[in-house]
């Protein structure tokens, strides 16, 4: 292996308001080397990786390429310097309304040196040579890109990001939404990509995949470089160094308090994606069951069935021994079944409103007298209770939301459902963006307030599901895989279980072991 | 306490103080303006499009934009007219039939955002040019007074009840046009109802993040449709006081209410810094349209400045409500 790095970051640090995302990172890059950076949610990677794309300018430490120290403020500066990103949000990386060649040429179309009018058989003409990088002939060039699946769309920006020739090639869960086939498509090219000299990094989640795809592992927890492992190394290893010392005490099984005898929730061979095994699942009174699984493993696809977003493909739910069919999020709501949505900002959080108002939007009927007039009294009065109760820093129930830190505005989203009674409260990754303490304290409360309602606790991170579950569950493709009780959490299994391929879910001698190991 | 802060200070009361040093200006170069008489007069000259802003005040809550509400407004003249004047009803028959048929514009552009999800711009201006054309059809083109001849040769022999022109003219007390009290009353619901109630509370919720109503169990696309009804509702009002005072049905007199209502609407942003569509700002907005048209009118301001100075008052304070108070947090 050549010996000088073709980009070298160094004392890399970043902070976005009180929380240190990146400490004192370095890592070297190697031309003809394929680097797999592996780490939890919020351990940093995304953010290691804007740095090198040039997304985050103001960022701490050197970035040195060609031994050349180098500032980098915008992503046009990186990818003069050779470097290319293909993000994990796939719709960020194509242009939807316009075709499949106009996107995998977008590069020359969008030059200065087009001719003024446009040329489009001679753009068709480029994609065409691009696609064939990617063996991507196969598509409709003059489709529009809006109307052909995810994974094609993913196909293109790898296509594109490779035409160009780049020095360092950044993936960033390349595989979280193509099939397997087209998985070992892209792994075929990446491998002979780094064997002609490119430095390749691989952000994935998979750790079957970095096992068989990378030359060395770096592995990010809490923004710091936690390790670095060269071949040849085991999933076991790569766990290790992932999870490191645990901060936070998984459930005891003396902490266990759920009354198995009164089943809250059941599925009953419930389908919520087309084509995977219906599910089986009994909730008990008193139960925190975490559910854990990559992304794209079928979690938010069951939080939207049981929050009536989505209606399921087949199959019954019932609550409290009763037929629960419900029509719309409304219904839900009416009916006990609440949701802490995925992605605070954009889902759950009212900007302009005062955290009281955030806390007391869906049940604002508690606070109308007949004439719909709202009761402000009454709203201060239970707003006031829970700020107190979830230990939310503020300086009064009145204060905008969006003077509180990130942590404190998640527990006041967690206190909105947690306020009054219900039958099943589902947490979708509920810890992002949370800092340690916040997600402890709301994790506590959580437990601490159950009574004798539940709650399903999705996280892609095992951690944050282990560390207030009584329960974990774990998905693959869309297939119950496992289930472990508190006091008998198995971490590497479980993580086992998150990455296996699809054959190895449906070889049933396999399922059947590790089933049987588990449970 | 908290410390004194100047640009706190000037993005909460900045433009009720310029109100306030205009107001006091146009009193001592011209003391005419301010007599009871001509303070009135201020009011009525905003009560129309001022009327109008408060309805469309609930569609921008929601973020959303209704461009219909003058074509809609310039409807309700002509229906107005031509129910009691070629159809000889009667006033109050005629005030429902309008005001049902500013509710059907409404569920129809609600409708046309939710259902066929057209953009809103795009909807309502479309809607505002059939409304527009739709005003002229029933007396094929021509402005509807007593007498005149409508399509068929028919002279038209009805005429505008008393009542109903009470609604434009009437004064109480010989003094308080009854239209301003309309919009004060108007005014003052639409402020309960904003401010004091859950309708209120979801509008804002909607406009504020649409999403996170809906994942709190908002019927979201209920609620906007109800704010484009609300809003085509109050213009129909809008324009039965505009039929009432002037006690014809003149085609096209949307003229430049549709832009009023809208410049007083977002002018009420920056009254108290509130940053967001408010009734209280929406009608002190029109206030200020008003008082300083009248003003500049009395000292000689030529009419072709009007619309310049409109204009500029609406961008200032735009800029003031988003350019300081944005950067400020």
């Amino acid at each position: 292996m050549n010996k000088e790095p073709i980009v070298e970051v160094k004392n890399i640090g970043m902070s976005f308001g009180a929380t240190r995302a990146l400490d004192d990172v370095d890592f070297n890059f190697y031309p003809g080397e394929l680097l797999a950076l592996v780490g939890a949610n919020g351990a940093g990677k995304s953010t290691l990786i804007k740095i090198i794309c040039g997304y985050h300018s103001g960022y701490e430490g050197q970035i040195i390429i060609d031994n050349k120290e180098v500032d980098l403020n915008s992503p046009k500066e990186a990818y003069d310097y050779g470097i290319q990103t293909v993000h994990q949000i796939i719709n960020q990386g194509v242009i939807q309304t316009m075709t499949v060649a106009e996107n995998l040429a977008l590069e020359e179309m969008l030059s200065p040196d087009q001719p003024i009018l446009y040329n489009y058989p001679a753009i068709r003409k480029r994609a065409l040579e691009i696609a064939s990088l990617m063996d991507l002939d196969y598509l409709d060039m003059d489709a529009p890109v809006f109307s052909i699946p995810q994974s094609d769309r993913q196909m293109i920006s790898i296509a594109r990001a490779l035409a160009s020739n780049p020095k360092l090639l950044i993936l960033d869960e390349p595989t979280s939404s193509i099939s397997e086939k087209e998985a070992e498509r892209l792994f075929s090219t990446l491998l002979k990509l780094r064997d002609s000299g490119v430095s390749i990094v691989y952000v994935s989640h998979r750790l079957h995949e970095i096992t068989r795809l990378a030359d060395r592992v770096g592995v990010l927890r809490d923004g710091k470089v936690a390790g670095e492992l060269v071949v040849p190394f085991s999933v076991q290893n790569i766990v290790h160094a992932m999870v490191g010392d645990i901060e936070q005490e998984p459930v005891k099984k003396e902490d266990v308090k759920v009354n198995k005898n009164v089943v809250k929730l059941e599925l009953k061979d419930l389908v919520v994606q087309e084509g995977k095994p219906g599910l089986n699942l009994k909730i008990y009174e008193g139960e925190v069951l975490g559910l854990t699984g990559l992304i794209g493993a079928g979690k938010s696809e069951l939080a939207a069935v049981l929050f009536g977003d989505v209606k399921p493909i087949s199959g019954e739910m019932y609550i409290n021994g009763k037929l629960y069919e419900p029509e719309n999020i409304g219904a839900a709501i009416k009916k006990g079944i609440f949701m802490v949505p995925e992605d605070r900002n954009n889902n759950a959080v009212f900007p302009d409103f005062s955290i009281r108002q955030n806390i007391n939007m869906p049940f604002l009927d508690m606070f109308t007298n007949k004439a719909f007039v709202l009761n402000t009294r009454k709203e201060r009065k239970e707003a006031k209770r829970m700020v107190k109760a979830m230990t939310v820093k503020c300086e009064s129930e009145d204060s905008p939301i969006l003077s509180l830190s990130g942590g404190n505005q998640q527990k006041v989203i967690v206190a909105r459902w947690l306020m009054t009674q219900s039958n099943l409260v589902i947490l979708d990754e509920p810890f992002q963006g949370v800092d340690v303490k916040s997600r402890s304290e709301i994790g506590q409360y959580l437990r601490k307030n159950i009574g004798k309602s539940t709650a399903l606790v999705i996280a892609t991170d095992l951690d944050e599901v282990i560390d207030i579950s009584d329960r974990v569950i774990v998905f693959n493709h869309g297939v119950m895989v496992g289930e472990q009780e508190a006091g008998e959490i198995d971490k590497e299994k479980l993580i086992h279980l998150t990455s296996q391929t699809l054959e190895e879910i449906l070889e049933p001698g396999l399922v059947g072991n590790v089933t049987k190991g588990v449970v | 306490m908290k410390k004194f802060n100047i640009t706190d200070f000037s993005i909460k009361w900045g433009f009720l103080i310029v109100m306030g040093v205009l107001f006091t200006m146009f009193s001592i170069l011209e003391p005419a303006f301010i007599s009871a008489g001509n303070l009135f007069n201020i009011l009525l000259s905003v009560c129309i499009f001022g009327t109008m802003a408060l309805g469309e005040t609930f569609v921008l809550i929601t973020d959303g934009m209704d461009l219909s509400i003058g074509s809609t407004a310039a409807l309700s003249v002509m229906i107005s007219a031509y129910l009691m004047v070629v159809l000889e009803l009667g006033g109050l028959i005629t005030i429902f039939i309008v005001l049902g048929i500013g509710i059907a514009v409404g569920l129809l552009i609600g409708f046309l955002i939710v259902k066929v999800k057209i953009p809103d711009l795009l909807a309502t201006l479309g809607m505002m040019f059939l409304v527009q054309g739709l005003q002229y059809i029933p007396s094929g083109g021509l402005s509807i007074g007593r007498g005149a001849v409508i399509k068929n040769g028919r002279e038209a022999m009805g005429h505008f009840s008393e009542g109903f022109k009470y609604l434009g003219q009437g004064r109480i007390l010989k003094v308080i046009p009854v239209p301003v009290l309309i919009m004060l009353g108007v005014a003052i619901i639409v402020y309960i109802i904003l401010s004091k109630t859950k309708f209120g509370r979801i509008f804002y919720a909607i406009g504020g993040n649409p999403e996170a109503a809906r994942l709190v169990g908002v019927n979201v696309n209920k609620y906007k449709v109800i704010a484009y009804a609300s809003s085509s509702f109050i213009a129909s009002l809008a324009g039965i006081l505009l039929a009432a005072r002037v006690g014809r049905g003149d085609v096209g007199s949307q003229g430049t209410l549709l832009m009023d209502a809208i410049g007083a609407a977002l002018i009420g942003f920056a009254v108290l810094g509130a940053r967001k569509p408010n009734p209280f700002g929406t009608i002190v907005g029109a206030i200020f349209i008003g008082m300083l048209m009248n003003g500049l009118t009395m000292l000689s301001m030529q009419y072709f400045w009007q619309d310049f100075i409109k204009g500029s008052v609406l961008v200032a304070a735009l800029a003031f409500t988003f350019g300081i108070s944005k950067k400020h947090g």
